[in-house]
C-alpha cells in the first residue's frame, strides 16, 4: 500500500519546468531512493513532497490524505519527518536543546531526558551535548539533524542527500542507522548522489532524468538497466 | 513548575543568583521606609517602563522579532485606560479599566501581528511596519484637538493630551505613593518570574528555535507563525501594561509618549542592556531610566542625545549589550575566584559569546 | 469638466511627488545594500535647513536647493564611511545605528537651533483653469519627482556605474570577484540616497515650517512606499507610489489628510498579506 502517492505532479519556475508530470509511490515499510544526474529535478520533487512550495499541477497524497496544499508543519504532524540537504540546525542553541525541541512533543520529564541521552549516544554526540550546535563539524551537524528528524519517530523519514560532506565511514554508519530504523518499520525516502550509499540502503529506486521519471524498479533491475547506466550510473562508476 | 525558573534561556541560576535576587527584592521592599515620598513616586515612575522593556526583550531577544512599535501598544492601552476610566467612573472600576485596556492592546497586536506574520514580514520590515503604524497613531492623536474628537465623555485633546481620568483605586482608596510603588514591585516580580518560566518552558524552546531557524522549527511540526504571534501579543500586552500604568500614574497621556523619539526608547534600553536575557534587560533598563530621568531635569534634549549616542555605541562596540557584557565579566571573575570546576553561577558564557547574529 | 479632470490630476500629482521624493533615497539605499537608513528623515531636514539658510543669505532658491542636495549627499558619504559600512552584514544593527544617529542629530538641532526657524514662504505663482486655481510650485514638485525617476533610470540603466551597481545588487561577491569595487559602489549609492533625501527637504522647505523634527513628517510615507515597492526603485517604488497616491488621493479628498495616511497604512498591511514579496514581484515576475 503506498504511503506516499505523487500523482501527475509538475513544477514550473518561470519558463523552466523542473519537474514534469511525475508519478511516484513510496510503499509502507520500504527504503526508496530517488536518484538521477544533477539537474534531474530530485530536489524539487523532494521539496514538493515536503511542502516547501506548491506544485504547479498534480496532487500528493500521504496515507491516502490529500496533502497537496498543506504547509510543511501540518505534513510533519501527519507523520513525516524531514532532513534537508544543507545542515539545518539551531546553531546558537546547545546540541541537547536541539534534540529536546524535537522530542518535547512526544516526551516530558525524566522520560524525555532518558530519550535525549539515548539519541545523543546513538548519534555519537553525547560528549558534545553542551556545545552549541553551530560549533559542531559539518558531518556532526548532519548527524544532529538526522537525530532531530528521528526524534519525531515518523512514519516516513525524508532525507535529501543526508551524507553530503560525510566521510566514507560516517556515510556507512548513516546507512546502517537508516536500515536499523527501517527494520523497526519506518518508511524512508532518500534523495542521493552517492551510489555506494544507495546500494547499501535501497530496496526500490526511482531514476529521475530531465524532470521526468526515467526508470523505476528494484535496486537490482535499476543497476542492470543499461539506459540508466548510460545517463547516470556510468558516470557515477567513473568517479 | 519551579524547575522552569532556571534553564538554558535565562542567565542566573543556583543559590548565589537567587540570594542576590532576594536581597535586591528585600532592598526594594524596605526602600519606602527610608526615602521621602517624592523619591518613592519617582521610583514608581521608572518601574512603569520596565514592563515595556521586558516585553521587547521577549520579542526581540528570544523571538527574533524586532518591533519598533512598542509605544504603539503603550499608547493604545494608555489612551484606552483613560477613555475607560473616564467613562466608567473612578473607584474599583479603574482596575477593570486597567485590565481591559491591556486586553485591547493585545487584541490590536493580534490583528496587526496576524497580517504581518502571515504576510511573511520579518527582519527589518517588521521594524519599519510597526514603526509606521506607531507614527500614524501619534499623528492621528495629534490632530484630535477639536471637541468632535471624543469617546464617550473622554476628550482626546490633540497634542495637549487626554486628562481627567482617575488613578487606580480600590473603592475610596487611591493606589498612590507607597501603595503604588508596592503594586509596581509586585507586578514586576510576577512578570519577571512568569517570563522566565515561559522562556524556559517547551513554548519558550519553540520561540527561540523560531528565532534561530524558522524553517527547521516548522519541519519539526511547529506552526511557527502561531508562536510568533503569541510572542508578539504577549510582548505588546506588556507594553500596554506600561501604558495603562503610565496614564494612571500621571493622570494624563499625550501623543508624544507614542511618536518619535519615544518609540526609540525601548529599543535603546533593551539593546544597551542585552536583549538576549531578561535579567540583563531588567537591570539595564532600570539603570538607564534612572540616568535618563536625572539628566532630563536639566535638559530633555541632552538626555535624548545621550540615548542616541548610547544606541550607536552599543551597536558599534557591544552589539550584545553592555549590561550583559559586564555581567559576564563579573561571572567570569566570580567563577575564577572560586574553584574553576564548580561552574559559573550564571549559565554558560559561551552561548553569549558566539551569539553574533 | 476639463478643469475638474485637471484638478484630479493635480491632486494625484501632489501626493505622487511627495511619495516619490520622500522614498527615492530610502529605496536606493535599501535596494543596493539592504539597509534601511533610519536617519533618512534627518537628511531631509538637513536639505531643508541648508536651503533656507542659503536663501536667507541671498542665494537664489533653485541654486540653494541643488547645493542643499549636494550637502546632504556629502554628509551621507561621510556617515557611510564612519558608521554604515560596518553593518552591511548586520542589516538590523544598521537600523539601530542610524536610528541612534537620527536621535543625536534631531535633539542636538533642538538644543542648538531651537524649535523654529524663519521659513522662506512658498514661491508665488498660481494659475487658474475654470474656477480652480492651482499652485505652480506644486506642479514643479511633480516635475522634479518625474525628473528624479528619469535621472535614476539613466544612472542605473545607461551608465557604466549603473551596470556595475546592478551587478553588485544581484551578487556582490561575484561582482567583487570580477573586479568591481563594491565598497565604493556602496558609498556612492548611499551618497545618492542621502542626496535625494536632501533634495526632498530642499524642495519642500518653502512649503512647510522648519523644525528639527520635520523629518518625521516624511518617514511614514517613505517607509510604506519602500515596504510595498521592494528593492527595485524603478519597477517597485514608482508603481508603489502610483498605487498609494491613488488611495491617498481618494481618501484625502473625502476624509482629510490623516484618514488618507491611515488608509494608506492599512492598504500596505493588507497588500503585504496578499503579496508577501511586494508589488515588484508581480511586476518583475521572477520565478522562484
Amino acid at each position: 500500500m503506498p504511503l506516499v502517492d505523487v500523482q501527475g505532479v509538475s513544477k514550473r519556475f518561470g519558463g523552466l519546468t523542473a519537474v514534469s508530470d511525475v508519478d511516484l509511490t513510496v510503499n509502507s515499510g520500504e527504503v526508496h531512493c530517488l536518484i538521477g544526474p544533477n539537474g534531474a529535478g530530485k530536489s524539487t520533487l523532494f521539496k514538493l513532497i515536503v511542502g516547501l512550495y506548491p506544485p504547479t499541477k498534480g496532487s500528493i497524497y500521504f496515507d491516502t490524505v490529500d496533502i497537496t496544499n498543506e504547509r510543511p508543519y501540518a505534513r510533519v504532524q501527519r507523520g513525516m519527518s524531514i532532513k534537508m540537504q544543507a545542515p539545518s540546525v539551531f546553531k546558537e542553541l546547545p546540541v541537547r536543546q536541539n534534540i529536546q525541541i524535537a522530542l518535547q512533543e512526544r516526551f516530558s520529564g525524566p522520560e524525555r531526558s532518558a530519550e535525549e541521552d539515548r539519541l545523543l549516544t546513538l548519534l555519537n554526540l553525547a560528549p558534545d551535548s553542551d556545545k552549541l550546535a553551530g560549533a559542531l563539524s559539518h558531518g556532526q551537524q548532519q548527524w544532529l539533524e538526522i537525530g532531530m528528524a528521528l526524534a519525531l519517530k515518523p512514519q516516513l523519514l525524508l532525507l535529501d542527500e543526508p551524507t553530503a560532506g560525510m566521510s566514507p565511514e560516517e556515510t556507512f554508519k548513516t546507512g546502517e542507522l537508516i536500515k536499523s530504523f527501517n527494520a523497526e518499520g519506518m518508511t524512508v525516502l532518500v534523495v542521493e548522489h552517492d551510489m555506494a550509499f544507495v546500494r547499501q540502503v535501497a530496496q526500490r529506486v526511482t531514476v529521475l532524468h530531465l524532470g521526468k521519471i526515467f526508470a523505476r524498479g528494484s535496486l537490482e533491475t535499476i543497476l542492470q538497466d543499461e539506459k540508466v547506466a548510460e545517463i547516470y550510473l556510468g558516470k557515477a562508476h567513473a568517479h | 513548575m519551579l524547575k522552569l525558573l532556571e534553564g538554558p534561556q535565562t542567565l542566573g541560576r543556583g543559590k548565589v543568583f537567587w540570594s542576590c535576587f532576594l536581597a535586591v527584592l528585600a532592598g526594594a521592599l524596605i526602600y519606602p521606609a527610608f526615602a521621602d515620598s517624592y523619591d518613592v513616586g519617582n521610583f514608581s515612575y521608572f518601574l512603569i517602563w520596565i514592563f515595556m522593556a521586558l516585553g521587547l526583550c521577549l520579542m526581540w531577544g528570544y523571538g527574533g522579532m524586532l518591533s519598533f512599535g512598542q509605544t504603539l501598544f503603550f499608547g493604545i492601552a494608555g489612551y484606552g485606560y483613560g477613555v475607560l476610566a473616564i467613562n466608567m467612573g473612578g473607584g474599583t472600576a479603574t482596575i477593570a479599566a486597567l485590565v481591559l485596556s491591556v486586553f485591547v492592546a493585545m487584541v490590536a497586536a493580534g490583528i496587526l501581528g496576524y497580517f504581518m506574520i502571515w504576510g511573511g514580514i520579518s527582519g527589518i520590515f517588521f521594524g519599519i511596519v510597526t514603526l509606521s503604524a506607531t507614527l500614524v497613531l501619534a499623528f492621528f492623536l495629534g490632530q484630535t484637538a477639536g471637541p468632535e474628537w471624543h469617546i464617550g465623555t473622554a476628550r482626546l485633546n490633540g497634542f495637549n493630551g487626554m486628562k481627567g481620568m482617575d488613578p487606580l483605586a480600590v473603592g475610596d482608596f487611591y493606589i498612590e505613593g507607597s501603595a503604588l510603588y508596592y503594586v509596581m514591585v509586585a507586578l514586576i516580580v510576577i512578570v519577571y518570574i512568569a517570563l522566565r518560566m515561559l522562556v524556559n518552558s517547551s513554548v519558550g524552546n519553540v520561540i527561540v528555535a523560531t528565532r534561530e531557524n524558522p524553517q527547521r522549527a516548522e519541519m519539526l511540526g511547529y506552526d511557527v507563525r502561531k508562536y510568533q504571534l503569541l510572542t508578539f501579543v504577549v510582548g505588546s500586552g506588556l507594553a500596554g501594561l506600561s501604558g495603562a500604568l503610565y496614564t494612571s500614574w500621571g493622570q494624563f497621556i499625550t501623543p508624544s509618549s507614542i511618536g518619535l523619539p519615544a518609540a526609540a526608547m525601548p529599543i535603546v534600553w533593551v539593546a544597551f542592556s542585552g536583549r538576549s536575557d531578561l535579567t540583563a534587560t531588567l537591570v539595564g533598563s532600570f539603570l538607564l531610566l534612572f540616568g535618563f530621568q536625572t539628566i532630563t531635569i536639566y535638559s530633555q534634549q541632552a538626555a535624548l542625545v545621550l540615548m542616541g549616542a548610547l544606541l550607536l555605541a552599543t551597536v558599534m562596540l557591544a552589539p550584545q549589550g553592555f549590561v550583559l557584557g559586564v555581567g559576564r565579566l563579573v561571572v567570569d571573575w566570580w567563577s575564577r575566584r572560586r574553584r574553576p570546576d564548580t561552574g559559573p553561577a550564571l549559565a554558560d558564557a559561551s552561548r553569549l559569546q558566539s551569539d553574533e547574529t | 469638466m476639463s478643469a475638474e479632470l485637471f484638478s484630479v490630476f493635480y491632486q494625484f500629482a501632489d501626493v505622487f511627488a511627495f511619495l516619490i521624493l520622500s522614498a527615492a533615497g530610502l529605496a536606493i539605499v535599501f535596494g543596493m545594500m539592504g539597509v534601511i537608513n533610519m536617519a533618512h528623515g534627518e537628511f531631509i531636514m538637513c536639505g531643508a535647513y541648508v536651503t533656507v539658510g542659503l536663501v536667507n543669505l541671498g542665494v537664489p532658491l533653485p541654486i540653494a536647493q541643488i547645493l542643499a542636495a549636494l550637502t546632504a549627499g556629502l554628509i551621507g558619504i561621510i556617515v557611510e564611511f564612519l558608521v554604515v559600512r560596518r553593518f552591511y552584514k548586520r542589516p538590523l544593527d544598521s537600523l539601530l545605528a542610524t536610528w541612534g544617529l537620527s536621535l543625536i542629530v534631531t535633539q542636538s538641532m533642538l538644543l542648538i537651533v531651537g524649535s523654529a526657524v524663519r521659513g522662506i514662504g512658498t514661491p508665488e505663482g498660481s494659475f487658474a483653469i475654470g474656477e480652480y486655481t492651482f499652485s505652480t510650485y506644486r506642479l514643479v514638485l511633480f516635475g522634479c519627482a518625474v525628473a528624479v525617476l528619469a535621472g535614476l533610470y539613466i544612472i542605473f540603466m545607461k551608465t557604466r556605474f549603473g551596470v556595475i551597481a546592478r551587478a553588485t545588487m544581484q551578487n556582490a561577491a561575484m561582482a567583487r570577484a570580477l573586479g568591481a569595487r563594491t565598497g565604493r559602489i556602496y558609498s556612492i549609492s548611499f551618497g545618492i540616497g542621502t542626496a535625494l533625501a536632501g533634495l526632498c527637504g530642499a524642495l519642500y522647505a518653502p512649503t512647510m515650517t522648519l523644525i528639527p523634527t520635520m523629518g518625521a513628517t516624511f518617514v511614514v510615507e517613505s517607509f510604506v512606499t519602500v515596504v510595498i515597492g521592494g528593492a527595485n526603485v524603478l519597477l517597485g517604488t514608482a508603481p508603489a507610489a502610483v498605487f498609494l497616491a491613488m488611495i491617498r488621493m481618494a481618501l484625502n479628498a473625502s476624509y482629510g489628510q490623516i484618514i488618507g495616511q491611515i488608509g494608506m497604512l492599512v492598504a500596505v498591511i493588507l497588500i503585504v498579506r496578499v503579496l508577501p514579496e511586494g508589488l515588484s514581484s508581480v511586476l518583475v515576475r521572477r520565478g522562484r
